[in-house]
């Protein structure tokens, strides 16, 4: 991807996330929304790593590694708007996303996602396929056993597996520095014999190239890779957390200083790679876009109650 | 077909019926603690590492959590994985692989992903108390999208397996540890074990022995405790009809409901716990099916919702054996 594909990438991304918080007030989204605002450099930066058949496996909040994955747009908005025409036919909702042909899967639980990246991982070293697992996980589930376990396993067997820490330093309230033993995550990486990293996860550039670098170290064959991205949480953890775990000045500054697409826009302008008006363009164009999906969605009816207990089990029979 | 019977032990039934599937379909691979090497603290994975390579039979360390869900990934990717939990209780450390992952994704996704996978696990009680001797299939049953089996005699272990690999559904397959050991010859239900693949579909139950009297509906090592004792209840002059139910997902409650029509008089035998779990289930169902004016008797003996105490006269106070079995059905019998 060239340094303006990946600004590109970004828009898209938080205008994505932006359509999906027009759902909220006017409950056409009934349950919780985790939007991934101010992470999108993060799910911008991997997904020119990368390739077909690869597996990704996300959290709660996994819209953009999501459509980092190729999930496409228009089902997943649906399946978050609880349409029929969802990517799920309007079971799954916003924190259950799932695509076969694009092997990407998530997780509502925080730590669970890792042991089923894990299981993509042995499957593609089983058969000798050329693709590896990313396991996305937060700081706080690198707090979880499940971390340890997989981490662990991937090691003693060498298996191609990305560990994708966005470390936005809070679980819900619980700041990370309070809770982990170590300083980051990634130095955690000797006790696994995995790559490890820290990296700025607000620069879309520098995460591109770390996560270039750990999935040529997972796909060689040498065992897992920790990649951890420092990120803020613009918004509350769900639609509905009053934030109070922070002060009004703390967001405000977070906001100004640690924009992802601000950070970007004003490297790509002074490096003369664009200009103001054709960023400017290109941004109404992502959010025209945008728009224009959300109000075909919006159109889309929600699932028939008759079909709510179909799909338990292969054809059918309960 | 030779219809002698081999001199198996149930767990070799169950490597067997493994075998023949990894040989059948490349996708099918098993792996859990101790499962390859020495082929699994109860012998039912004995030969396969040796035959099919420690790819596909893999030891694992003792991290259920993490192989569980590599399991779920697994199915995801394509392969037909046995998760071996060596005993059920330990389910307790990996439940959130199986609740919320394995058995939820296929309806999450709307049926289109599936998890063909299966969880292999041992059962029942042996005399190891609280922490190694529960049944659980309650508490699979309970939560939607796993299909529960939990099989009687050496005939069944072996097809209901080879069904539970194949089906695309996820399955949870509960062993029972005193069967696992025993000898198919000393068994008097289903001892005859073809050496063909063969596959039993799931959510049948079985008439095991026909009667008139009274059916006893039951599943697992029960089945077997429930024969023993129904020759002398038929001197005594109870003629039992014995079902074997084999699956608890589903539950094949309309041919419990058949039996009990001709009867009149329903005992469901458990050895899981009473409360909340099967048995009280099982007698809904049946009374939905025929009214409530469709029994003349009902009762159930199951484990009374206490943790398997460790000494013996304790644990056999609490777990359905053959003695307090045909108790349970002359107490029974007595009311009418």
């Amino acid at each position: 991807m060239t340094r303006l594909e990946r600004f590109r990438a970004m828009l898209t991304l938080r205008h994505f996330d932006e359509a999906c918080l027009e759902g909220v007030p006017t409950g056409e989204i009934h349950g919780e929304l985790h939007t991934g605002i101010g992470q999108e450099a993060i799910g911008a930066g991997m997904m020119e790593s990368l390739q077909p058949g690869d597996a990704v496996v996300s959290t709660h909040r996994n819209h953009y590694h999501a459509l980092a994955a190729g999930v496409p747009m228009k089902p997943m908005l649906a399946e978050i708007f609880e349409k029929a025409s969802g990517l799920c036919r309007g079971r799954g909702g916003h924190m259950h996303l799932f695509d076969a042909e694009h092997n990407f899967s998530c997780s509502g639980i925080v730590g669970a996602s890792l042991p089923v990246a894990l299981g993509y991982a042995y499957s593609f070293w089983m058969k000798g396929q050329d693709n590896l697992a990313v396991g996305v996980t937060g700081d706080g589930g690198a707090n979880n056993g499940a971390f340890h376990e997989c981490l662990n396993l991937a090691g003693a067997w060498k298996l191609p597996l990305v560990v994708l820490v966005e470390n936005n330093e809070l679980a819900i309230s619980v700041p990370i520095g309070d809770v982990s033993a170590t300083a980051t995550i990634a130095e955690r990486a000797c006790a696994y014999g995995a790559w490890g990293k820290k990296v700025d996860g607000t620069d879309v550039d520098i995460v591109a190239e770390a996560f270039a670098e750990a999935s040529h170290h997972a796909r060689s064959g040498r065992g897992p890779a920790i990649l951890e991205a420092s990120c803020h949480r613009f918004r509350g953890h769900f639609e509905g957390d009053h934030d109070s775990y922070r002060t009004m000045k703390e967001k405000r500054e977070m906001r100004e200083r640690h924009d992802p697409i601000t950070i970007a826009r004003r490297k790509l302008l002074a490096e003369g790679l664009a200009g103001e008006a054709e960023l400017d363009a290109m941004a109404e164009a992502s959010q025209r876009e945008m728009a224009e999906l959300l109000a075909e969605v919006r159109a889309e009816p929600l699932p028939e109650a008759a079909g709510a207990l179909d799909y338990l089990f292969v054809g059918g029979k309960r | 077909m030779s219809s002698a019977v081999r001199n198996l032990s149930i767990s070799q039934t169950v490597a067997e019926a493994i075998g023949l599937e990894m040989e059948r379909d490349e996708n099918v691979m098993v792996m859990g603690e101790d499962v390859g090497k020495i082929g699994g603290v109860f012998g039912a994975t004995r030969t396969l590492q040796k035959r099919f390579g420690d790819k596909r039979v893999r030891d694992t360390p003792i991290s259920e959590m993490a192989f569980t869900g590599m399991g779920v990934g697994m199915a995801m990717a394509g392969l037909r994985p046995i998760v071996e939990i060596m005993f059920v209780d330990f389910i307790g450390v990996c439940l959130e692989q199986v609740y919320n992952a394995m058995a939820k994704i296929p309806y999450m996704s709307g049926g289109n992903v599936r998890v063909p996978m299966v969880i292999k696990t041992a059962g029942g009680c042996i005399g190891s108390a609280a922490q190694h001797s529960q049944c659980l299939w309650g508490l699979f049953a309970h939560l939607p999208g796993m299909k529960v089996v939990a099989p009687s005699s050496p005939f069944d272990h072996k097809g209901l397996l080879s069904a539970a690999i194949r089906s695309d559904d996820p399955v949870v397959y509960i062993e029972h540890k005193a069967l696992l050991l025993k000898k198919a010859e000393t068994f008097l239900n289903g001892g005859h074990v073809p050496e063909e693949r063969y596959a039993i579909p799931l959510g049948k139950a079985k008439v095991v022995r026909e009667g008139s009297d009274l059916t006893l509906a039951t599943l697992s090592a029960s089945v077997e405790y429930a024969l023993e004792v129904s020759e002398d209840l038929a001197r005594e002059g109870i003629d039992l009809e014995i079902v074997d139910l084999r699956t608890v997902v589903p539950l094949d409650s309309e041919t419990v409901a058949a039996s009990v029509s001709k009867t009149g008089r329903l005992l469901v035998v458990d050895e899981d716990y009473l409360s909340f779990g099967l048995s009280g289930e099982l007698v809904t169902r049946v009374i939905e099916a025929l009214g409530p004016g469709g029994l003349k008797q009902v009762a159930r003996h199951a484990v009374p919702d206490v943790p398997i105490p460790a000494a013996l006269s304790l644990e056999e106070a609490v777990v359905p054996g053959p003695a307090s079995i045909a108790q349970a059905v002359r107490e029974l019998a007595a009311v009418s």
